[in-house]
């Protein structure tokens, strides 16, 4: 089947484009290399065609989707670990292998809040790794411990601490190795060369003791600060995104409601361009607005203590803390206004990323249609999945871990004997069909949303999420339904369907 | 060739509205693309030659003549070779255009020449007041040629480049055949310049007159400014060659042969 001058051209597909668009063309690519070839290039500096043409039949070649949020699949749990490395990576390398039947060639294996000891032997394992027709395991994204009791979901309440040393806390629990600069971490691993690529984020609520003040260090290491589990107000949420924070967990999910006095997390998809950061060249600019340096570092700070010290915690995910009825003051209110409708004010503030659990469970249809129409570009679709996650599993009881047991109930996962939904047990090809049914968005925007938005998320677009040349070579192959049909890494064919 | 009886004999198959300046041979390829899909054509023998390309425009531009001629048919078709293009970015561009000639006079020739033509009546891009002996050389673009570009770059005037290499009108008459391609009300002026008046310098399409073998495939519309009976003659040689074939079929079925029945020459 190979390719006697290893190039490949797919013929007759449909290519999404980085807008979100589907158009008809062809794709090369090098799979001895397992990259995305220039086509026009190695037309003409090569002097090359491919020797094998694959016919699409009019299908879509999809750059492979990127799950940034999955706690375990096919009886794996990415947080449980046993005292045995071994066996860890084998378990690694099954979720990894399985994996790409959904469509899945780069995963982010997510590790909930753990007893502090096993942070750094959890996070030594999961340097990136990648192995033949197998998905790439990315790094690793440590939800907890540094989050907010309030809304901890299926977090266990005794292993939550605050950073009262702030970013000293954050080395002392995840190991200090592991959360050195990025080029260093990267080039740590074994056999690591110069084009590896991992990914390291930390979710954490900006509103616990200590963590603020940690926020710009993380995010100087390289790694990717998301805001989640968390009360922050709007003016915390906001102060955390000005610090660097980038991303939101699971958006809707462990966080207060929209409130529209205070919209909190989920109001930052709503944020004024006109918000400048403290300091900006284009704040001074401006008349000192009401919500100017001094008051806010102070009524941040009065904010911090009072949400620090205030909440009394409650068990469970839905209850909600009160909200303020403050209306929030904006900044910059005398700034320049244009006038050419359509057009949006580009000034400094970036609105995060959000991950969206597109199960029609964790976020209903409506909520997700308006957190899309309200920010297409930071959406970013997750499974949030569980170790039981495996297409093929029968409803009913499940083992998870320390003597607890999931209920599965189609895409529906509960902690039994209790209504919290805990974690997802639905694929990322699944939520990708459902976003477009949801929102009414085409196939191509909604792989968009698990593709090259989680990649420009973590800066990997060059590499991960895209058709760019030079990039790898890792696709899936879909029906103009959304149905997998094959999946490849690194150029090779991972995963078919079987007739 | 197959193909120059599929394009002598039935072109208006191939026409279809198109915009002007760069476009006039997409659904020409698009029909040489289908009888190489159907496996009726081959390009695997077939050397192909390029007639102009941007100067100082990167290869991999989206407006140079390369991305043009790998989107629109190089990556459609099964050519062995890629293609011979003029280097619009070489260090000696006079050189670049004198080892063109020498390249297509090594391979024998150009066997057949298909193009379009500008609204000012150019052929290649031998704006008007070309040379109608000229070879292959560096040209400066006529201003109405940057104007039109310009919808190609972003509207930036500045951006358009403003010299291309170009085959000249007499490597034009060299070949052994040429087909042009005339479509749309705004071709019509050059068209009839082309055709109704003498060979002059400023519709450099007129050259075509002193061809032995040329061919100028036209819509309606490119017709609009020739006088009636330009028209109707052409179309009744159009009708007389028909007739005289079938003529010939009839004839040759009858198993009587003549040589010269059947033949326009």
């Amino acid at each position: 089947m190979s390719s006697t001058n290893g190039l490949i051209c797919f013929t007759n597909c449909l290519l999404p484009t980085e807008d979100g668009g589907l158009v008809e063309k062809d794709l090369w690519i090098d799979e001895r290399r397992g990259v995305i070839l220039d086509a026009q290039r190695t037309f003409y500096l090569r002097k090359e065609r491919p020797a094998r043409v694959i016919n699409m039949d009019g299908n879509i070649v999809s750059p492979g989707f990127m799950d940034i949020q999955i706690n375990g699949a096919y009886g794996f749990d990415f947080s449980v670990y046993e005292g045995d490395d071994e066996a860890y990576r084998e378990g690694l390398k099954l979720v990894s292998s399985k994996i790409v039947e959904t469509g899945v060639t780069s995963l982010l294996p997510t590790i909930i809040t753990q007893e502090k000891s096993l942070y750094p032997k959890l996070l030594h394992l999961l340097r990136p790794y990648s192995a033949s027709k197998s998905a790439n395991l990315l790094g690793w994204h440590a939800e907890g411990p540094f989050i907010q009791l309030a809304k901890r979901g299926a977090h266990a309440p005794q292993f939550l601490v605050p950073a009262t040393e702030r970013f000293k806390s954050f080395e002392q629990v995840y190991g200090a190795e592991n959360l050195v600069e990025k080029e260093d971490w990267l080039m740590a691993g074994d056999g690591a060369t110069e084009d590896v690529v991992g990914v390291r984020v930390i979710t954490a609520a900006p509103e616990v003791d200590g963590v603020m003040a940690a926020v710009e260090e993380v995010v100087k290491r390289g790694i990717i600060f998301s805001i989640g589990h968390s009360i922050a107000t709007t003016d915390i949420a906001t102060a955390a995104v000005q610090n660097g924070a980038r991303l939101i967990t699971h958006l809707f999910n462990a966080m207060p409601q929209l409130h529209h006095r205070d919209p909190s997390i989920i109001g930052l998809l709503g944020a004024s361009p006109h918000m400048s950061p403290p300091n900006s060249p284009a704040r001074t600019t401006f008349p000192a607005p009401p919500l100017s340096r001094a008051t806010s570092t102070s009524s941040l700070t009065k904010r911090l203590r009072e949400l620090q010290e205030g909440p009394q915690a409650t068990s469970e995910a839905f209850d909600d803390v009160q909200t303020p009825p403050q209306t929030p003051i904006l900044a910059a209110q005398d700034s320049v206004l244009h006038l050419q409708k359509g057009k949006v004010a580009d000034l400094s503030f970036e609105r995060p990323f959000y991950e969206l659990i597109v199960d029609g469970i964790h976020s209903h249809p409506n909520s997700v249609r308006l957190a899309y129409t309200s920010y297409p570009e930071g959406c970013i679709l997750i499974t949030d999945a569980m170790k039981i996650l495996d297409p093929n599993l029968k409803d009913g009881i499940h083992e998870w871990r320390d003597g607890k047991r999931f209920v599965k109930s189609g895409d529906k996962l509960y902690l039994e004997g209790t209504d919290t939904l805990a974690g997802s047990v639905v694929t990322l090809d699944k939520c990708v069909r459902n976003f477009s049914r949801f929102t009414g968005c085409s196939l191509g925007e909604a792989i968009k949303c698990a593709t090259y938005n989680p990649a420009k998320c973590f800066g990997l677009e060059n590499k991960k999420g895209t058709l760019r040349p030079g990039a790898d070579a890792d696709l899936v192959v879909l029906d103009r339904r959304g149905n997998v049909l094959s999946t490849w890494v690194k150029g090779q064919e991972a995963w078919a369907r079987g007739d | 060739m197959q193909t120059y009886q599929r394009l002598r004999t039935n072109p208006r198959q191939a026409l279809r509205p198109r915009p002007p300046y760069g476009s006039s041979p997409i659904p020409t390829y698009k029909h040489l693309i289908s009888l190489v899909q159907e496996g009726k054509l081959s390009f695997k023998n077939v050397v192909t030659f390029n007639m102009d390309e941007y100067v100082g425009l990167p290869r991999d531009h989206t407006e140079s003549y390369h991305t043009f001629m790998f989107r629109e048919f190089f990556s459609h078709i099964d050519t062995r070779l890629a293609g011979e293009l003029l280097n619009g970015n070489a260090k000696n561009l006079i050189e670049e255009c004198n080892q063109y000639e020498a390249r297509i006079k090594a391979f024998g020739g150009i066997e057949l020449f298909l193009g379009g033509i500008g609204e000012d009546g150019h052929i290649a891009f031998n704006e008007p007041g070309s040379s109608l002996a000229s070879r292959t050389r560096i040209k400066t673009l006529a201003y109405d040629t940057i104007l039109a570009n310009a919808r190609f770059f972003n509207d930036d005037i500045a951006a358009v480049p403003r010299m291309a290499l170009t085959v000249g009108v007499a490597t034009v008459l060299d070949s052994r055949e040429v087909v042009v391609v005339v479509t749309g009300q705004r071709k019509a002026l050059a068209l009839s310049k082309a055709i109704e008046e003498g060979v002059n310098h400023l519709w450099t399409l007129s050259a075509l007159q002193m061809h032995p073998w040329a061919l100028i495939v036209v819509d309606e519309d490119a017709t609009a400014e020739l006088h009636v009976k330009t028209v109707k003659y052409f179309k009744s040689i159009e009708r007389v060659q028909d007739e005289v074939e079938a003529m010939h079929a009839a004839l040759t079925a009858q198993g009587i042969e003549d040589d010269h029945v059947g033949s326009m020459e």
